[in-house]
């Protein structure tokens, strides 16, 4: 039998952040890369040009021939959290299921449920432009190769919430972790950033670092940026950081921000690329 | 003596249309792009409370609102090569580029009006007005480092 003040303890860590789908829609920032440029939102076509080909982002929204109509919510969880599409083939890993597999089946579920309640848009999926080289059969090996262990867990709540925001949700270290040659993210190198990041853009070193990294940043500064843009010097981002602010740190609440804020602040230094 | 005035006239408008050759501008709207960073970060630490130096942000906010007054000029046809992160689609897409202009302008207006006003509350939202203008702006029309 559970003693019953550890029944309060879970159910009030459970409460604590019991997001709704929307909330953790914009947490997990999906608008932005399945929408392209003046496209319907959700549809999909968003191009992304990496090392191996040019991938197109898939339609999302409850279509049920183009879209996600037809998934069940297992199906999806499937999909988000291990790369596995609902006829059994390995997603390539432009789509970021290496962080959304720390989410929670709770978090990934309503996210499928708020899904549903967006507008269905017929947009036919672009095929990915990939070398010849480069098959679907292939991400199975990489999934088994390439997902190591993740950052630990936080034995402090505030950074662990920060933690489950930077890592299962908001995927920050899919563009500022340095990747290997096979496109895994080199832990060793954790939000280091990188001179080859999406677009031919050049990612900043988010560790506390002081030299190039935000360890001269103060919290407030931090914080400020995450939910504006601005940068200590007053310029704005424009990169695609700007899409991240606007679609994500933006609308999380100030407690979230602040958390995702200690938790950069006391991941360990490294030095930029 | 005419004729001299004359040579030296056409000498003077040669040189200084040189001196305004539209690649001149690269420089002088980054300089500019810093005087309004500069202000707005300043700005931005008297807003958030940071600092409060006795009557800067009237300053700031004036300053900023006469920086703006015309964005656009900083951008003429034929300054897009050379070491700029000015996109094409400034030239390319110019009427969409004079809107986000435009609403720059009108964000440091409303701020300097704010100030002048001296009402908190509105300070803050107009603050921000401003600082998504540049944000906007930037996402569209200027390029990324690399």
């Amino acid at each position: 039998m559970t003693p019953w003040p550890l029944l309060i303890l879970l159910a009030g860590s459970a409460a604590a952040y019991a997001d709704d789908g929307e909330y953790l829609f914009h947490a997990a920032g999906c608008l932005a890369c399945h929408t392209a440029k003046d496209g319907a939102p959700l549809a999909g076509g968003r191009p992304f040009e990496t090392p191996y080909g040019t991938f197109y982002a898939p339609n999302i929204s409850p279509d049920r021939k183009t879209g996600i109509g037809t998934w069940s919510r297992r199906e999806f969880i499937d999909a988000l959290k291990h790369g596995t599409a609902p006829d059994g083939s390995a997603y390539y890993p432009v789509f970021p299921y290496p962080s959304y597999r720390l989410m929670t089946n709770t978090d990934a579920g309503k996210i499928f449920d708020y899904l549903q309640t967006r507008t269905a848009r017929s947009q036919t999926n672009r095929e990915h432009d990939t070398p010849w080289w480069l098959f679907r059969w292939m991400m199975k090996l990489w999934q088994w190769w390439a997902l190591d262990e993740p950052a630990p867990a936080q034995t402090n709540q505030e950074l662990e919430r920060g933690r489950y925001l930077v890592d299962a949700l908001g995927h920050c270290g899919e563009c500022h972790t340095p990747r290997n040659w096979l496109g895994a993210s080199i832990r060793t190198r954790y939000l280091a950033g990188t001179d080859l990041g999406p677009e031919d853009e050049k990612v900043p070193n988010i560790t506390p670092e002081r030299a190039d990294g935000i360890g001269k940043w103060d919290a407030d500064d931090l914080a400020y940026f995450l939910e504006t843009g601005q940068l200590p010097d007053g310029d704005y981002t424009g990169s695609l950081m700007a899409d991240v602010v606007d679609n994500t740190t933006s609308k999380l609440r100030v407690a979230d921000r602040q958390a995702m804020v200690s938790y950069l602040r006391a991941v360990e230094a490294f030095p930029g690329p | 003596m005419h004729k001299t005035a004359v040579i030296a006239a056409a000498l003077i408008a040669t040189a200084a249309a040189q001196a305004e050759e539209p690649e001149n501008y690269i420089k002088y709207r980054q300089a500019m792009m810093s005087a309004i960073g500069g202000h707005t970060g300043a700005a931005g630490q008297i807003v958030r409370g940071k600092v409060s130096p006795e009557g800067a942000l009237a300053m700031h906010a004036n300053a900023l609102a006469t920086l703006n007054t015309d964005i656009g000029s900083l951008f003429p046809e034929g300054s897009d090569f050379g070491e700029t992160r000015a996109k094409e689609e400034i030239w390319s897409d110019r009427a969409a580029f004079d809107k986000a202009a435009g609403d720059a302008k009108t964000a440091t207006a409303a701020f300097a009006a704010a100030v002048a006003a001296g009402d908190e509350e509105k300070i803050g939202a107009a603050y921000r007005d401003v600082g998504e203008s540049c944000k906007t702006c930037h996402k569209q029309f200027r390029q990324k480092k690399n």
